[in-house]
């Protein structure tokens, strides 16, 4: 408990830091969030600028920033797509991104698992190699490459699934399985790294010389200890599924919170880019919370020594 | 085992969030779907601009006038007819009695007027206010208070901060440049004041107090100017609603397109109820008020954007697509790959340029020529391309067939001047920039690089992608090789290249442009001194003249000197000046006043692409896309008056026009 709570403690404050160097950054990018071909004169620029509370430097815009947010509890309006606060567009997107985000997550621990611990348990075998040589190759191809990949056989040539999209179940898979793979990789070689050092404790020759059946021996002794590489890897992998999910969403076409990331930098979009660093922030620093909560939880050893 | 749970319910949470934003999309396809390219950033008409939302903008609105399909010719719209004074400068509106919001209110004249004046309100910096400023009172209202605003104050204060004494040419042409001047003078009726503005003009100590004493009698006009039109425009200037039906618009000069701009988003009417009660998001499903064929039922940004056969709208049954998807998505490969799945049934271009070659043998690939000019801008005030030989060695030492055939595939057209081919009426003039490796050699020599030994290593910028690359690294080559100087091709993604290329930190810049209606002037009023879109620190005071005198051939053809003796086919300017003169009714002389128009453009374009070279255009674009056989109404080219089939040069598909014959198999 006192972990959790030294932890929102400083979510606060870190949050205001992030949001005052975002700021910082994004008034040093070359261009603004009106900049365009058809080019606006300096008095129109200022008229926009004033229409959208957009100063010209930084530390004012953080200002306007900050009392905005406590004071109406917005995000405050997008510029680049009229009408709207940032948190309309975000919110709609946020259930989008998470389904994707777990589902890969789920995919990839569950793939990772089954393939590493069964190599851990056969080291040395043919299944073994041929795991983590299939492992590898999802670490080493980037994931645009899968995903384009996946487009082309499922998409195009057997015309089994939508091509890119919204709407439904199938819609799902291929970006789900391009985000899962190259983290089911990495967990497999972890689940297998874990199991192997697992397998040669003295506590599971034990077990086994009780005479404990062996799958008895693997899920309740075993599996645990073999989790926990995996489960600190969970956290590093959440953060990478959120962000390799702005490659994904763009290609696949599905509304979600990688693509106004991407969207939001590139317009130069300052509030949209403030409010997705604010999400995936608040994202990344919950789910390594979980995670640390989850490892205190399968490794008693840490929860005795905290 | 607490694992296990842990894992259910994990697996629990993404059940239930792949519910909750399933729910939200789940539906049954439009009619008719198409990728947009992009995602729209708004629907106000007056505040939009590109293509992506202009298609939109033309399904849920109309103007006085739209765009027929077949021949993209302007027929009637909200007004169902119109009449044109003989001397072209005023049109009166009668707007049909069945016109109607989509709230049921019929569509006024009202509207209109006040639509128009939204759109030129300097408070509301609409991008396209420009666009109207034939319009009488329009520009003062939209660009004088500003300008005023400048001279009056932060004009003189910045030249009081100059050095004091004389201050030489290159000194006051900086100033003039920065501060804008000629765009903020012109047309003043102080003869003086715009003689100091003239290029290779220093300016003395004696004439500094003077100066500025103009400048503050020129702010004094132009503040009184101002003052009346902002009280009087859309109301008793420029555009009028003489009565609920009738709209009377009063032009600066005869406009031989102004029936294309009132077909054009900027002059849509917007309903001023929904306007006024949600000023900011008017235009969002739920508070939007259109007039056209279809409405908005729904727009999920990043996922798509639904229309729907509007009941309102007065020519209903000639609507039939019930409804129409937009969709936003940007990737090129994603988009070429729904198509080809048939997830959508139209790709306007967008899709990856090395599959070219692959996707034009298709049935279903069309193609044609578009007002689009592929070109380099020169850096004229950075040397070496300061100095004129050095910009037309280049010019000239390229080769636009090796660019045209090997690297871009699709018929394109090498540019030699910066006017697509296809205006009616305009006789581009001939350009030197032909390929002349021999004559670009011995300008190099000239101006100090013999062989390009001594040339300084420049930069060709271009903004990210794969086809500006190509072509930059091929020119690159090409002047490596004929000339001998090294150039260094590099890219910097939109917005950077737009802020290098607006602060003047670059040596050679790629560009696009998109002519806004098919005349030649949206071509060549950029390049005036100092214009925001020139961006090159070129000017010449013959060209400015030359432009201005085209805007209104009447007023400059009754003080024609001493722009007439600069001209270089002063005599054919006479004849038809003369032709001009001596028309004996309106009609005529409407025509010989185009006539002149045209000779006044060609002469100014020849400045660019015979003596100055500030810019080196390289092709023409051509519009292609994908679009599936069971698509009807559509036109790839467009029927010309004669009945010969021409190029879709603004490549305009109205969706209302579409309908879509599927064979039942799905």
């Amino acid at each position: 408990m006192g972990r959790v709570l030294k932890r929102l403690a400083v979510l606060v404050p870190s949050m205001v830091a992030l949001i005052f160097v975002t700021t910082l950054l994004m008034y040093q990018a070359p261009g603004s969030p009106f900049a365009n071909e058809k080019v606006a004169s300096p008095e129109v620029e200022a008229a926009l600028r004033a229409q959208y509370g957009i100063p010209d430097s930084a530390t004012a815009f953080f200002w306007v920033y900050m009392k905005r947010l406590v004071r109406e509890g917005t995000l405050g309006p997008a510029i680049k797509v009229q009408g709207r606060s940032v948190e309309e567009l975000l919110l709609p997107a946020l259930p989008v991104s998470l389904s994707l985000g777990l589902l890969a997550l789920l995919i990839a621990t569950g793939l990772g698992l089954l393939l590493g611990v069964r190599a851990g348990l056969r080291p040395n075998s043919w299944s073994d190699h041929g795991s983590m040589a299939l492992a590898m190759v999802g670490i080493s191809l980037p994931n645009f490459v899968i995903g384009a990949g996946f487009m082309i056989l499922f998409g195009l040539a057997l015309g089994w699934l939508p091509v890119a999209g919204w709407g439904d179940a199938r819609h799902l898979v291929m970006p789900a399985l391009t985000l899962a793979l190259p983290y089911a990789a990495v967990i497999a070689r972890l689940a297998r790294g874990g199991t192997l050092e697992v397998m040669q404790q003295d506590f599971i020759r034990t077990a086994r010389a009780k005479g404990l059946p062996e799958r008895t021996v693997v899920w309740k002794h075993a599996l645990p200890g073999a989790l926990v590489p995996v489960v600190s890897f969970l956290g590093p992998a959440a953060a990478g599924i959120l962000t390799g999910s702005f490659v994904v969403e763009t290609l696949f076409g599905v509304p979600g919170m990688g693509q106004w990331f991407v969207k939001g930098a590139l317009n130069r979009d300052y509030s949209v880019v403030l409010g997705t660093a604010i999400f995936y922030f608040g994202m990344i620093t919950l789910f390594n919370l979980l995670v640390d909560l989850a490892y205190a939880w399968l490794d008693p050893r840490v929860r005795e020594s905290s | 085992m607490r694992t296990l749970a842990a894992l259910l319910a994990v697996f629990a949470l993404a059940v239930l969030g792949v519910q909750l934003s399933f729910s939200a999309a789940t539906e049954a396809p439009a009619d008719f779907t198409f990728l947009n390219g992009t995602e729209p950033r708004t629907l106000d008409p007056g505040v939009m601009t590109g293509a992506p939302e202009g298609r939109i903008a033309d399904a849920l609105f109309e103007g006085l006038t739209r765009r027929e399909a077949r021949t993209l010719r302007p027929v009637p719209g909200v007004a169902e007819s119109w009449e044109i004074s003989p001397d072209g400068r005023t049109y009166v509106f009668h707007l049909r009695a069945d016109a109607r919001w989509s709230d049921g209110t019929p569509v006024t004249a009202h509207d209109f007027a006040w639509a128009w004046r939204r759109l030129e309100d300097p408070a509301r910096g609409a991008e396209y206010a420009y666009i109207l400023h034939m319009v009488k009172g329009a520009e003062i209202f939209n660009t004088w208070g500003a300008q005023a605003d400048a001279l009056a104050g932060p004009v003189p204060e910045a030249l009081a901060a100059l050095a004091p004494g004389d201050l030489d040419a290159r000194t006051w042409q900086a100033f003039v440049v920065e501060q804008r001047l000629a765009d903020r003078t012109a047309g003043t009726p102080d003869a003086w004041l715009a003689a100091q503005l003239e290029r290779g003009r220093g300016l003395g100590a004696g004439e500094r107090e003077r100066f500025v004493a103009a400048l503050g009698d020129e702010a004094r006009r132009r503040r009184a100017a101002f003052d009346q039109a902002a009280a009087r425009f859309g109301r008793d200037l420029g555009v009028q609603a003489r009565g609920p039906r009738t709209l009377m618009v009063e032009l600066v000069a005869p406009t031989p397109y102004f029936l294309e701009l009132t077909a054009f988003y900027p002059a849509y009417p917007v309903s001023r109820a929904a306007v006024e009660a949600h000023p900011q998001d008017w235009f969002l499903p739920g508070h939007i008020v259109s007039n056209g064929p279809f409405e908005l039922e729904r727009w999920r940004v990043n996922h798509k954007l639904r229309l729907v056969r509007s009941d309102s709208y007065w020519d209903r049954d000639a609507i039939r697509l019930a409804s129409i998807d937009a969709l936003p998505i940007e990737n090129g490969t994603t988009m070429l790959n729904l198509y080809l799945t048939g997830g959508a049934d139209w790709l306007p271009g967008g899709y990856p340029s090395d599959l070219v070659d692959a996707l034009k043998t298709r049935p279903d690939f069309y193609s044609g020529p578009g007002m689009v000019v592929y070109y380099y801008r020169f850096n004229c005030e950075r040397p070496p391309f300061d100095d004129v030989r050095v910009r037309e060695a280049i010019s000239i030492a390229i080769d636009r067939r090796e660019i045209v055939e090997d690297v871009l595939g699709l018929g394109q057209i090498p540019a030699y001047h910066l006017v697509p081919p296809g205006m009616t009426g305009y006789t581009p003039p001939e350009s030197r920039a032909v390929r002349d490796v021999a004559r670009a050699r011995r300008l190099l020599a000239e101006a100090g690089y013999p062989g390009g030994k001594g040339f300084p290593a420049v930069g060709i910028l271009f903004n990210t992608s794969e086809s500006h690359k190509k072509i930059a690294e091929v020119i690159a080559d090409q002047l490596r090789r004929t000339l001998g100087i090294a150039v260094n091709a590099y890219n910097q993604e939109w917005q950077g290249y737009q802020a290098s290329v607006r602060a003047g930190d670059y040596d050679m810049a790629r560009a696009g442009w998109i002519g806004d209606y098919l005349d030649p002037n949206t071509f060549l009023d950029m390049w005036v001194t100092g214009g925001g879109n020139n961006q090159t620190g070129w000017g010449d005071a013959l060209y400015d003249g030359l432009i201005r005198a085209a805007a209104d051939v009447e007023s400059w053809s009754a003080r024609p000197e001493p722009l007439l003796a600069r001209l270089r086919e002063p005599g054919e300017a006479r004849v038809r000046l003369a032709a001009l003169r001596g028309a004996s009714d309106a009609a005529t002389r409407l025509e010989a006043a185009a006539r002149l128009r045209m000779q006044l453009l060609q002469e100014a374009e020849a400045i660019l692409v015979q003596d100055a070279f500030p810019v080196m255009p390289i092709y023409f674009y051509v519009v292609s896309g994908l679009v599936s056989p069971q698509v009807r109404g559509f036109y790839a080219r467009l029927q010309a008056e004669d009945g010969t089939w021409v190029a879709n040069l603004q490549d305009l598909h109205p969706l209302r026009d579409l309908w879509i014959e599927r064979e039942p198999e799905r």
